[in-house]
C-alpha cells in the first residue's frame, strides 16, 4: 500500500489513471509521515512537506523485515525488487 | 585540407553532452533498477565531459570563416553549459533528502497509523495487517510505499 500527502481525490485519480488496485491511504496532514521521520520540508512542488520516498516490508507482527530509503529522490525501490523480498517472507 | 583535430573534438562534445542532458529522462521509461541505480552519476558525469570536449574544440570554430559558423559554435556551447549546469542542479537537488535518523529500523516494530483511503474511509496498518486476504489466509506481510505524491 502507498502513503502520500495527496488527499483521496487525488489519489483516486492517480489510481484510476495508473491502474492501482492496491490501497493508497492520503496523509495531508503528515502524521504518519511525522512519525516515520519522513518529512521532506518544502520538498514539494509548491514548497509544501511532503514524505521523502521510502518503503518498508512490514510482517503480521508489526515488525520491519526489510527498508529502503532512497538517496536521490529519483532513484526509488524497483517493484521486482520489493517483490524478491515479499516472497521471502513466510 | 584535413579537418582540424579539435573541430572533432567539438562534435564528439556535442554529443556527449547532449546524450548526457537526455539521460536525465530515462527515469520516466521503465528501465531496469541496476541501470537506475547509476542513472543519476550519468547525468552528472557525462555532460561535463561533453562541455570540456566542446570548450577544447571551439577554438578550431573560433578560428573559422564564415563568421556565422564562429557565432552559432559558440551559442550551442553556452547553451549546453547552461543545461549541464541545470543537470548538476539537479543531481544535488534530488538528493537533499532528510536524514530520517528516527524511521523505524530492520527488525523494530512500526508505529500504527489511521488514514483515509481513496474512498474516504479510515484504514489502519492494523486493519490491513489483519485483513484476510481474497483467499481467506491472513496477509503474511504489508509493504509501505511512502511517495512524494503526483504532481
Amino acid at each position: 500500500m502507498a502513503i502520500s500527502v495527496d488527499t483521496p481525490e487525488e489519489s483516486r485519480d492517480l489510481c484510476r489513471k495508473a491502474g492501482y488496485t492496491f490501497t493508497v491511504l492520503s496523509d495531508p496532514k503528515l502524521d504518519a509521515i511525522r512519525r516515520y521521520d519522513l518529512v521532506h520540508h518544502g520538498g514539494g512542488p509548491e514548497g509544501h512537506d511532503i514524505s521523502r520516498p521510502a518503503e518498508f516490508l512490514v510482517d503480521s507482527s508489526g515488525t520491519v523485515r526489510w527498508e529502503n530509503f532512497a538517496e536521490d529522490v529519483r532513484v526509488r525501490a524497483r517493484a521486482d525488487e520489493m517483490l524478491a523480498v515479499a516472497h521471502k517472507i513466510q | 585540407m584535413p579537418e582540424p583535430k579539435s573541430k572533432a573534438l567539438y562534435w564528439w562534445g556535442l554529443v556527449i553532452t547532449v546524450l548526457g542532458i537526455l539521460s536525465n529522462f530515462i527515469y520516466f521509461l521503465n528501465v531496469p533498477e541496476a541501470l537506475v541505480r547509476w542513472l543519476p552519476w550519468v547525468s552528472l558525469i557525462v555532460p561535463i565531459i561533453g562541455v570540456l570536449l566542446l570548450l577544447a574544440g571551439l577554438r578550431s570554430f573560433w578560428a573559422s570563416v564564415p563568421r556565422w559558423r564562429k557565432i552559432l559554435s559558440a551559442v550551442v556551447t553556452v547553451i549546453l553549459v547552461g543545461l549541464t549546469a541545470f543537470s548538476a542542479w539537479g543531481f544535488v537537488h534530488a538528493r537533499e533528502v532528510p536524514a530520517s535518523a528516527g524511521a523505524p529500523k530492520l527488525g523494530q516494530k512500526v508505529p500504527d497509523f489511521t488514514l483515509a483511503d481513496t474512498t474516504g474511509r479510515s484504514v489502519s496498518l492494523t486493519d490491513l495487517l489483519s485483513t484476510p486476504l481474497a483467499n481467506s489466509a491472513r496477509p503474511k506481510a504489508v509493504l509501505l510505499v511512502f511517495y512524494r505524491g503526483y504532481w
